[in-house]
């Protein structure tokens, strides 16, 4: 399979499991956002106008449960997946250190960004959902992040 | 020698960043759509690419609902069947007269029982879907809630499903009343700095009177939205004076809307007192389950 088509195979399997945890199973906050995760794996291989339309289609599904805040995760998806493939022009590396901080920066940038844009009537508290959940999701989705491309053939594909 | 310069663009690069701007602007976009386009877009995913994942939570719920404490349950039909069995005549005796006096379309709301199901996305948190809609005669309005009291309202209906808010909503409010119909408010949402420690303000009332810590506070049924006589929370404590004319209390609400997992929705818009269907006893047990108890 050519490296391109793993990395879609990648993103629509990991957008499809978190459907499945978050929609599906109603965990909630306890399973990793994978969607990002996908958006973050993806961005960097599939150049940033794709990444900003995939972000933008992740963005909808997500919009599509939520009632009164349409639009925010959109814009915020968008967002994540354009700065993300940017960041390939800007860092080349897979250490450790730099894949950790680029999950931990995407995902928190995701939660600033669609905090930002929820409105003030709805969204949560600062301190909440931004310095402490997009702390402690960013992490969550920099340890799945790792772990995704420690497996053989998956981290080839999708190579940050 | 040349000066050393930036690298040049090529036609591909430009040609992503305009793509990428232009699906930023369609992002930005769509939070600024009139909110029926937003409802049409949402729908039209959560009734294509959504539905496998709604209908699994929905099937997980019922069979989790199904599973739980069913010796309980049998000896509530036990007892409800008893006491039915008693008052068929007299319900039927009931029937017959209000058909007589064409009393059905003044008659309380009926309740129509409906799985709820939660999105468990961000940013819906305090969301909520119901498996019932139009199809069921449920309205935009309607009331939910639990055997406990209040959970919230629906805010947008469709064929076969509807979507609400719970209490824990910014949005919401609800006028209401003490119990004894003594004292008038406004019962808000008041977020705390995590969203464990939103709480329930009834707000509005006399400086005057005093509520005391246990009461039970009701929906009054002004502002016809939701029915009189629904439980919302019970006092707390004192939140605030203002300048000597008004106080506003904390309340313990009835329900957690996060453990929420089957409710009833109100089918026609209400007028009536529902507050028989919380009978006195049943309020007065639900309170030392609802929080510490009450004070002295």
């Amino acid at each position: 399979m050519r490296t391109d088509g793993r990395v879609w195979v990648l993103c629509v399997g990991l957008a499809l499991a978190h459907l499945l945890l978050h929609v599906g199973l109603a965990i909630g906050r306890a399973a990793p956002d994978l969607l990002t995760v996908a958006l973050l794996l993806g961005a960097r291989e599939i150049g940033m106008g794709r990444a900003a339309g995939l972000g933008l289609f992740f963005g909808l599904l997500e919009d599509a449960l939520s009632v009164l805040s349409f639009g925010a995760n959109s814009v915020a998806m968008t967002v994540v997946g354009a700065l993300g493939a940017v960041t390939r022009d800007l860092f080349v590396g897979d250490s450790l250190l730099f894949l950790v901080s680029y999950f931990v920066i995407g995902k928190w940038t995701r939660d600033l960004v669609h905090w930002v844009m929820v409105g003030e009537s709805l969204r949560a508290p600062f301190v909440e959902q931004v310095v402490v959940q997009g702390l402690i999701g960013g992490l969550y989705a920099a340890l799945v992040g790792v772990l995704l491309l420690g497996i053989p053939g998956l981290g080839k594909g999708a190579q940050v | 020698m040349p000066a050393y310069g930036p690298e040049p663009e090529t036609n591909g690069g430009r040609q992503k960043g305009i793509l990428a701007a232009t699906f930023l602007i369609l992002a930005l976009s769509t939070s600024y759509l009139p909110a029926s386009v937003q409802q049409r877009i949402a729908w039209s995913m959560r009734v294509t690419i959504l539905v496998p994942f709604l209908a699994t939570q929905d099937r997980l719920t019922v069979a989790q609902l199904n599973a739980r404490d069913v010796g309980g349950l049998m000896r509530q039909l036990d007892s409800m069947t008893a006491l039915s069995s008693t008052r068929a005549v007299l319900v039927e005796e009931n029937r017959d007269l209000r058909e007589l006096l064409g009393l059905a379309d003044r008659a309380e709301p009926s309740f129509l029982p409906a799985t709820v199901l939660r999105p468990g996305t961000q940013g819906s948190e305090r969301f909520f879907f119901v498996d019932v809609g139009r199809a069921h005669g449920i309205y935009e309005g309607a009331s939910v809630v639990t055997q406990d009291g209040l959970v919230g309202k629906i805010l947008d209906v469709r064929e076969e499903i509807s979507s609400g808010m719970d209490w824990t909503h910014p949005d919401f409010s609800a006028s209401a009343m003490l119990q004894d119909g003594s004292m008038f408010g406004l019962v808000e949402n008041r977020p705390g700095d995590f969203r464990e420690v939103d709480r329930l303000v009834f707000d509005g009332t006399a400086y005057n009177e005093e509520a005391l810590p246990g009461t039970v506070v009701l929906t009054s049924g002004f502002g016809g939205v939701y029915p009189q006589g629904i439980p919302i929370g019970v006092v707390d404590e004192v939140e605030d004076t203002q300048g000597g004319w008004r106080k506003s209390y904390y309340l313990r609400a009835m329900v957690q809307p996060g453990s929420v997992r089957h409710v009833l929705v109100t089918r026609r818009p209400a007028e009536a007192d529902v507050s028989a269907l919380w009978l006195a006893d049943s309020l007065q047990a639900m309170e030392p389950a609802s929080g510490e108890g009450r004070r002295p």
